[in-house]
């Protein structure tokens, strides 16, 4: 039925090489390239993706849709293994002192950028002095490198950089690893036209050169063959497979899955609910999903006027929800539940609160009438003195993905249904809704983010002072807890901290409802090989190890 | 020398449109509710640090009259000021993106108007039931929403048929799709206006002393009734672009095409104001072209009108 041009080979006795390549992707599910055979260099691929970065720069990046192009053509000091830890990249080590203040990183010595400056501690430097210019990148100024003190190059040693930290920060090396951290060509930062949104005159050191760009269709990507710097874990090494890979931005989901089931794109990342089971049971095509990082979707409860600032009414708000039930309505089996505030992926999420709350109609029915809130009006919601039960959740529009906004309106019915509460649900440009957060005329918060370390994302939550932190939660508690966290290296120490933080907010002050864990989707045609995520984010990968096979 | 004060009268009005389209669209980003520095902070980070450095980057810390008549007076030197969220000029932002959506529009008004006048001369005055199933396919054209018939088309022609691709705007064939979707409502409603008009003009006294002299029927419609026609479809220009600009907002997020749709959905929904201004102001200067021009079709149609 679907006019598919290319009729797939099985070549079986190739899939199990195939197979162990790809393994080391991460933590992806899926069923890549059981047909695609071995690694073939040459070819051009085209992929249709649902964002268009709003800037090509790294050090602006601020969409995680887009570390899939990042990756491309940028590369940074360190990169995660699976398990959350690091591995050098342009890097060869680095060396933390017993105070934890003073990072010392030996780089690569065989490094070029695509313009033919050569990478070593003085360019290290030179990205370090752009970032901390006034108005290049505040939001990381002021967030990630806040500790930031100095760098400095060793004379003797073109390869040594030194970060020195005003309080111990294990976080720098998150941002180490981050593509705000990736490196960008002295000459780019002198030179470049529109530094800040990027493009074919801002350029890195990665696998490929980014050299047309139209915007509002397609990005377009040549391989870099005197690449030979991948991490160990990049899954290969010396230039990428693929000679050519165009990224085309087709917004509409439909038209997305419509383009990879004609064979008009041979890959699509976001799959949406309703198309995953067609992409699974077509012949040609494979289905692959990956759980993000970070923190979970979840509704944050506004403790800071009533009725959220009574823990009992955040209680019951969690209790009458049946999130099952919802998630099933609204992404039809395909979500996974989130139980905490931490992602599930995350080497730093408990799992002792699963199953712990909610579903429980009679217990939210309880804690209301004890709170309260014991009247009902003439449409059933409960009051208490004649006011009615009403929670405001207000969302920015340009930031609604994942139907977010349908599911809002499944938790409306349901809490409606079961307990009386009044949901109001908006929909707002984004200027009217950063002015109900100003104004703080909202109960219910909504976010999840994709930081690569979960303790990144609870900074900016959960700190009183977190620059979202729009619970306005303020507990010298959580705040020290969460300083614990981001002072120490040690593993351990940190899981035992952030099982801690995770008692505090899910546990004791019921201050989120966690809903789902947001994760990404890949479509391809059978024939392409090497599709995977990054690990610990989660997130689509590269196109360094994608191949296309006969 | 009539003619020189006319153009000047012209010229004037002009610019007396664009300075207060551009003032009018000021004054509505400025009471839009939340602040410039909220929306250029968007899902990042926000502290009282970066909202300093932000306010200080772009002045937002000067009294608004003075943005105000900073931004006229860049304006009228061409300086349209640089992208909030793009970070690059406006101009480079704007200017990349106008001809591809100027094509779709040119193509769709093209098609438009063969559709609408085929159609009108086919059906108007014949048989009752060809006019009623045309007027009722019409009807569902106009009211069905872009996007639908962009998916339909394309589910058709583009996924089941591969005739035409889905995205870009690399060659002549992925212009059809875009602009047939966009030119099916529009020629639909143009017909309908036609159509009327044709037939209003059958019933004067021209007509029947036209098919006296023998003049065969198609003739007349073509040569006689359709230039009456004309007028009130004339008259739709501003309507036509206001469904234009609409249409391409849509279809470019469909079809993946770049544009000034796509631009000016990002602007609007981050509350990008020199994008928004800029998009504002190259509207206006369009409609006062188009204005210009129906007003001279107006002299060209109607004999009439050309002694007064």
């Amino acid at each position: 039925m679907l006019p598919f041009s290319r009729t797939p080979r099985l070549a079986a006795a190739a899939a199990a090489l195939a197979l162990a390549l790809t393994a080391c992707s991460g933590g992806g599910t899926g069923d890549t390239a059981d047909s695609a055979g071995q690694p073939v260099a040459g070819g051009a691929l085209t992929w249709g993706i649902e964002t268009e970065p709003i800037t090509f720069n790294p050090h602006q990046y601020a969409q995680a849709k887009a570390r899939l192009l990042v990756w491309n053509s940028f590369e940074a000091l360190l990169t995660h293994d699976a398990d959350g830890g690091f591995v050098p990249w342009l890097a060869t080590g680095y060396q933390v002192s017993p105070d934890g203040l003073v990072y010392t990183v030996k780089l690569r010595t065989d490094v070029t950028f695509h313009d033919g400056e050569k990478f070593d501690a003085a360019a290290v430097k030179a990205n370090f002095d752009q970032l901390l210019q006034p108005g290049y990148a505040p939001a990381l100024r002021g967030v990630q490198l806040r500790n930031l003190g100095s760098v400095t190059v060793t004379v003797t040693d073109p390869a040594t950089v030194t970060i020195t930290l005003t309080a111990p920060d294990v976080l720098i090396l998150d941002f180490l690893a981050s593509p705000q951290g990736a490196q960008i060509s002295p000459k780019s930062l002198r030179e470049a036209k529109n530094l800040k949104a990027g493009g074919p005159d801002v350029v890195g050191t990665g696998p490929f050169v980014l050299d047309r760009y139209t915007p509002g269709q397609e990005v377009h990507y040549r391989k870099y063959p005197a690449y030979h710097w991948a991490p160990a874990n990049a899954g290969h090494q010396g230039a990428a497979y693929l000679d050519e890979v165009t990224y085309r931005f087709l917004k509409e989901s439909s038209v997305r899955v419509g383009a990879l089931t004609s064979g008009q794109v041979q890959v699509i990342e976001g799959v949406p609910a309703t198309d995953q089971d067609l992409v699974k049971t077509t012949p040609q095509l494979a289905l692959n999903k990956s759980l993000n990082s970070g923190s979970a979707y979840s509704y944050y409860f506004n403790t800071g006027h009533a009725p959220f600032d009574d823990v009992r009414v955040r209680r019951a708000f969690r209790d009458a929800v049946d999130v099952d039930a919802v998630l099933q309505a609204v992404y039809r089996g395909t979500a996974t539940r989130a139980w905490s505030v931490i992602g599930p992926t995350s080497p730093l999420y408990d799992k002792r609160f699963e199953g712990s709350y909610g579903n429980n109609a009679a217990n939210a029915d309880k804690l209301l009438d004890e709170a309260g809130w014991s009247g009902r009006d003439a449409e059933g919601f409960r009051t208490r003195d004649g006011k009615r039960l009403t929670v405001r959740v207000v969302q920015s529009a340009p930031y609604v993905r994942d139907r977010r906004d349908i599911l809002a309106q499944a938790v409306q019915a349901a809490v409606k249904q079961s307990a009386g509460i009044d949901l109001k649900v908006s929909i707002v440009d984004q200027g009217t809704a950063t002015a109900a957060i100003a104004a703080n005329e909202f109960e219910i918060f909504d976010n999840s983010r994709a930081d690569t370390d979960a303790g990144a994302a609870l900074n900016l939550l959960l700190f009183s002072t977190g620059a979202i932190n729009r619970t306005n939660y303020k507990d010298p508690e959580l705040d020290g807890l969460l300083a614990a966290g981001q002072a120490t290296g040690d593993p351990a120490k940190r899981v035992s901290v952030y099982s801690d933080i995770q008692r505090l907010t899910v546990a004791d002050q019921a201050l989120l409802l966690p809903l789902y864990a947001p994760a990404d989707q890949i479509g391809a045609a059978r024939t392409i090989g090497g599709i995977g995520f990054e690990p610990t984010a989660g997130v689509p990968g590269s196109a360094y190890n994608i191949w296309i096979g006969k | 020398m009539t003619l020189v004060r006319a153009v000047a009268r012209r010229l004037a009005t002009a610019a007396v449109v664009l300075w207060a389209a551009a003032t009018a669209a000021y004054l509505a980003l400025l009471l839009a509710p939340g602040s410039t520095v909220d929306s250029i902070i968007g899902d990042g980070a926000d502290t009282p640090e970066i909202r300093a450095q932000i306010i200080a980057e772009w002045h937002l810390d000067r009294p608004e009259i003075v943005q105000y008549a900073t931004y006229l007076l860049r304006a009228a030197q061409g300086d349209l000021g640089r992208s909030y969220q793009l970070q690059r000029p406006v101009s480079d932002v704007i200017g990349a993106q106008l001809l591809p959506t100027l094509k779709l529009a040119l193509a769709a008004v093209a098609i438009a108007v063969v559709i609408a006048v085929v159609v009108a001369v086919v059906t108007a005055g014949r048989r009752p039931w060809l006019r009623r199933a045309s007027s009722t396919t019409e009807l569902v054209l106009v009211s069905t929403p872009t996007f639908l018939i962009g998916l339909i088309l394309l589910n058709i022609f583009s996924f089941r048929l591969g005739l035409f691709p889905v995205s870009g705007d690399r060659d002549l064939s992925a212009l059809v799709l875009p602009a047939i979707t966009l030119a099916l409502p529009i020629g639909s409603l143009l017909a309908q206006v036609l159509r009327d008009g044709i037939e209003r003009a059958l019933d004067e006294p021209f007509v029947v002393t036209a098919r006296a002299r023998g003049v065969r029927e198609t003739a007349v419609l073509a040569r006689h009734a359709l230039r009456h026609a004309l007028l009130p479809a004339v008259t739709l220009t501003g309507w036509l672009f206001g469904v234009l600009i609409g249409g391409t907002v849509i279809i470019e997020q469909v079809f993946g095409r770049p544009g000034i749709g796509q631009v000016t959905l990002l602007a609007v929904s981050t509350k990008d104001m020199p994008v928004v201004l800029a998009v504002v102001v190259l509207s206006a200067a369009v409609y006062v072209a188009l204005s210009t021009a129906a007003d001279l079709a107006y002299l060209l149609i109607d004999p009439r009108l050309r002694r007064s």
